[in-house]
């Protein structure tokens, strides 16, 4: 009775929290939805992300040719520019209109198999030097493939300028997903997907604020030494936090990914797939609310104020969520910061999320983020029961 | 009755004990007046009658048992602080405290109109702790300390920072309850107070009991020891020093104590110098006529000090 009596307290407080409740639901749905519409083409490898004008000076069979199998290129996006001539493509492009302008230059054909410049590309500022070089890897590509039918219409007298030999190049290469075996398995998450998760984690691992409010508020206005002399004991307080909290951070995760099934498509946005097991989910769920609560709980009992507990907490939530692939994605972050994030239990939860989300995980293949979640969480929660105890009997 | 016997404490990060081996005695029924300045150990010695805090040396016997394994039921703490959740109503306070304290569901209603009659929040049940005054806040204090019927109330420094009609209330409700045989320890700073309510007093400085019985046996016991006097204004340090050639003297502000050292003071010489000096008198006191004065003259320094 003692301890329902603790977890019913809890809810009438944190009920009361206006601002509490906010930062714990309202602020991951608005960052769910504006990072989700503001990233959706950055993360989205359906649609075209490299974007680039083209003036064709040469105006011929072989020009047209290239630029089809630009047009046929899913990634590639022509940004149409009327009748606009080369002096205000240029501006335009230095504007970061679209990443690239390519001009194919008068006598294309011939200036190609005169080892002279056929091509000219001006890269945007804006563009970053991996998605330049894939471009120009794509050009050099087209313009060997048209070196070599050239050559060869040369030698032998035969017109192939409008085809690849009748090679389908893609069938030339298949993809293999390493995690289901499936081929053609996505594994690059999109803005949903990789939103809705990092930014639950984020708002769950938030909970160390209200918590460590209500926590040393007790202590400072002697609440939790009334609480001792009645007969509460360490552990029976400690659970009293930590049953409710648990279960806000479980309500927000059920809340934020409501947002990602209903709220961001009803708004034009794409839905979030739950593709794996239900199990799965409860079970990263738990582990990532578990290691958040115990989290919150250290740092509750290492601070003495509100405000240290705050800032503390907010500038290792944030530290923890940079690293973890949170604010930036693991996958666009080079190694060595990949590696580190592996020290982010943010990265553990996510990666957890996302074997559910993108690869379609059951409950075995979460276990590994699971158990790392739940190993912190038993260190922490030790950790901060014995400062509890401490703090009681100084 | 309360025995505590040779008790010492000290925090784990300081080298001075907050209590040096006190000892105490409080009857069943009294109402007991603990006096002490800050620092002195008042809230230590409530921390470790609560359990709280555990004792390495000494004991704490309630009725012969160990108070260690006294039930948390037949005693209660009203901490100094406001000790309730400011965001919850006043009902709502009553019913968590009560429950936490295994007051069943059936007793519940009874026991929050008999705590709220006593300190007269019944017409306050639905406010929100947080709004209401600082009298009624600790009138709240004092009402989860009655919920689980405490044969012991522990108080400390129930009247801080209230305004006087507030006091009196909680004073008369205090006198109330001990009419009802529970057995009241209170610390106070205000010595006015401790004198008004308590049968007994103990007087507390640097973790040691100066002086413990009945109000009226102390005061005796300490009579005509010094002499008081009350100055327009306070010596300067030259002026003292030159007194203190030849008395035995402190001042505070701007009363100027003779310690007797076993004979009467030679009043005149002083009396003159003062003149001298032109400075006015304005009360003389002789011998301990107060608690105050008690209070002061056992340990050298003023309670608000």
């Amino acid at each position: 009775m003692r301890l329902l009596s603790l977890i019913g307290k809890e809810f009438l407080l944190l009920r009361r929290d206006v601002h509490g409740l906010a930062l714990l639901f309202v602020m991951p749905s608005l960052f769910i939805l504006i990072m989700s519409f503001a990233l959706s083409d950055r993360f989205d490898s359906h649609n075209p992300t490299i974007s680039y004008y083209l003036i064709d000076l040469d105006k011929s069979k072989a020009s047209r040719a290239l630029i089809q199998g630009l047009a046929e290129r899913i990634e590639f996006r022509r940004v149409e520019a009327g009748d606009s001539d080369m002096k205000s493509l240029l501006h335009k492009a230095r504007d970061d209109g679209a990443q690239f302008l390519v001009v194919i230059n008068a006598d294309y054909l011939q200036q190609l198999m005169n080892d002279d410049a056929a091509l000219a590309l001006h890269v945007a500022p804006s563009t970053d030097k991996v998605t330049a070089q894939l471009f120009k890897a794509f050009l050099h590509e087209r313009l060997s493939a048209v070196y070599v039918q050239q050559s060869l219409q040369e030698a032998f007298g035969t017109d192939n300028t409008d085809s690849d030999f009748g090679i389908d190049m893609q069938q030339a290469l298949t993809e293999h997903s390493l995690y289901t075996g499936d081929a053609g398995q996505q594994q690059i998450p999109t803005a949903v997907q990789q939103n809705v998760p990092a930014w639950l984690l984020f708002a769950m691992f938030f909970i160390t604020i209200p918590l460590s409010t209500t926590l040393i508020r007790e202590r400072e206005q002697g609440t939790l030494a009334r609480l001792r002399s009645m007969g509460v004991g360490n552990y029976q307080f400690l659970l009293g936090k930590l049953v409710p909290f648990f279960t806000i951070n479980m309500l927000q995760v059920g809340a934020m990914l409501l947002v990602g099934i209903y709220l961001i498509p009803a708004l034009g946005g794409e839905r979030l797939e739950i593709l794996g097991s239900v199990g799965a989910l409860l079970v990263i769920s738990s582990a990532a609310a578990l290691a958040a609560v115990s989290y919150a709980l250290l740092i509750a009992n290492l601070a003495s104020t509100t405000e240290q507990a705050t800032i503390a907490a907010g500038v290792c939530n944030i530290i923890m969520a940079a690293l973890g692939g949170i604010m930036v994605p693991r996958f666009i972050m080079p190694q060595f910061m990949q590696d580190l994030s592996q020290w982010s239990p943010m990265a553990w939860g996510l990666d957890g999320f996302l074997d559910i989300l993108l690869r379609a995980g059951e409950i075995a293949d979460v276990l590994p983020e699971a158990g790392k979640l739940l190993a912190l969480a038993a260190l922490l929660l030790i950790i901060a029961s014995l400062l509890s105890r401490e703090q009681t009997t100084r | 009755m309360i025995k505590i016997e040779s008790l010492a404490f000290s925090y784990k990060h300081s080298k001075q004990p907050v209590l040096n081996g006190i000892s105490l005695q409080i009857k069943r029924g009294s109402l007991f007046g603990l006096l002490g300045p800050n620092g002195a150990g008042k809230t230590t010695l409530l921390s470790l009658l609560t359990g709280q805090l555990v004792s390495p040396a000494g004991k704490i016997l309630l009725n012969g048992a160990d108070m260690r394994r006294i039930d948390a039921q037949d005693f209660s703490l009203v901490p100094q602080d406001y000790a309730f959740y400011a965001d919850l109503t006043v009902h709502e306070n009553l019913q968590f405290f009560a429950r936490v304290q295994a007051v069943s569901r059936a007793d519940l209603a009874a026991r929050v109109a008999e705590v709220t009659g006593i300190t007269r929040l019944e017409d306050k049940l639905g406010s929100k702790a947080a709004h209401l005054s600082g009298g009624l806040k600790r009138r709240l204090n004092l009402a989860i300390g009655l919920l689980n019927r405490p044969s012991l109330l522990l108080l400390d420094e129930p009247t801080v920072g209230i305004d006087p009609h507030s006091r009196r209330f909680i004073l008369e409700a205090i006198k109330d309850i001990n009419a009802k045989g529970i057995t009241v320890l209170y610390t106070s700073h205000y010595m006015e107070e401790v004198e008004y309510l308590c049968d007994e007093v103990a007087i507390m400085d640097n973790g040691k009991v100066l002086a413990q019985g009945s109000l009226p046996t102390l005061l005796a016991a300490h009579t005509g020891t010094s002499i008081t006097l009350e100055l327009r204004a306070p010596l300067n340090a030259a002026q003292l020093h030159q007194l203190e050639r030849h008395h035995t003297v402190s001042q505070r502000g701007r009363l100027l104590t003779l310690e007797a050292d076993g004979e009467a003071p030679q009043i005149y010489p002083i009396f003159a110098y003062l003149e001298s000096l032109e400075v006015e008198l304005v009360r003389i006191h002789y011998g301990t006529h107060n608690l105050e004065e008690l209070f002061m003259q056992l340990t050298h320094r003023s309670l608000r000090d």
